[in-house]
């Protein structure tokens, strides 16, 4: 089963609520999946200390040494393996890129999160030729409104594109539902039945970017 | 989106990776940058559990024995006080020094 590697080395930028989207979702379709959270930050273990949604699994603590065999166990179980990866250029970053079947670069729509965020696209470059196999790769632009796209992710979008980017559409939308998963634990469906977990947002319509978000990986690990 | 059978459909490459890889890896990720932050072990000697300290005037060629004696054994002279002190109480057993 493929391996979803989330990298960036730009903190903030949404690797940790990608990580936990798709999670839920592959395990809502049926698939077991493993999570591991490699972030000192423990975002992924804050959300599962609240409870985890059936057939997730989080492993936590996994550093440089560990990273490869982690990957490779959990791969072997036959489960999706989805890594959520510290915000800052090392080598636990490099090696977990090294196993994965598609690496998402979550960025913001700012120049910044572009910059930072490319530094991970040239790494994946390198690495497949270190390698000598293409490891697939992809851009989702995350935080953005859900009114209208500003003129910087206008420009971002083509910019990337223009350099044969792989991006992935929808992009995930500044929700707070999105936010709150880290509070409550568990999933957005979970969240929507239950009427004690309050939001302020839009669940319904974070759930339907989410899905949307998670068809679209699922298209690129056919 | 439902059903376990679209998830059959997924693939994953095969990752045979090799010590060899992983060195490649690592020497392509250093190059940009992406280095070992792995927070090390502060170095050196770990602080003794001994933390009592002792103030004894002794005649000089006391002293000088019993710092010739710890020497000699490859002992500190707070460890040798203490086998003193074991012998003192007629204990034979290790329970206070350790040894």
């Amino acid at each position: 089963m493929p391996v979803i590697v989330m990298a960036s080395p730009k903190g903030g930028v949404g690797k940790s609520t990608c990580a936990v989207l798709l999670a839920s979702e592959f395990a809502r379709m049926g698939a077991e999946v493993t999570v591991l959270d490699c972030d000192p930050n423990k975002s992924l273990t804050r959300w599962a200390s609240h409870g985890t949604p059936s057939r997730v699994t989080l492993k936590s603590d996994i550093g440089r040494s560990e990273i490869v065999p982690t990957i490779r166990a959990a791969d072997g179980d036959g489960r999706i393996v989805i890594v959520d990866l510290e915000g800052v250029a090392s080598q636990l970053v490099s090696r977990a890129i090294s196993q994965a079947d598609l690496v998402i670069v979550p960025m913001q729509p700012t120049a910044l999160d572009a910059e930072i965020g490319s530094e991970a696209l040239a790494l994946v470059r390198e690495e497949e030729e270190a390698l000598g196999r293409s490891i697939r790769h992809a851009v989702v632009l995350t935080k953005t409104s859900a009114a209208v796209k500003s003129r910087v992710q206008k420009e971002l979008e083509q910019q990337l594109s223009g350099a044969g980017i792989d991006m992935i559409e929808p992009s995930l939308v500044a929700r707070a539902a999105f936010s709150e998963l880290f509070a409550y634990g568990g999933d957005l469906t979970a969240m929507m039945n239950d009427p004690d977990m309050t939001t302020g947002g839009k669940v319904d319509k974070a759930l339907e970017n989410a899905q949307s978000f998670t068809e679209a990986v699922y298209e690129r690990l056919k | 989106m439902n059903g376990s059978n679209r998830l059959a459909g997924l693939k994953a490459r095969p990752k045979d990776t090799t010590v060899e890889e992983v060195r490649r890896v690592d020497e392509v990720g250093e190059a940009r940058g992406f280095l070992d932050r792995t927070p090390h072990k502060k170095a050196g000697r770990k602080p003794s559990p001994r933390t009592y300290q002792l103030h004894p005037k002794v005649f000089p060629r006391v002293g000088e024995a019993i710092a010739t004696e710890a020497e000699r054994l490859g002992i500190t002279q707070g460890q040798l006080i203490e086998r003193m002190w074991d012998v003192y109480n007629g204990s034979t057993d290790t329970l206070t020094t350790g040894f």
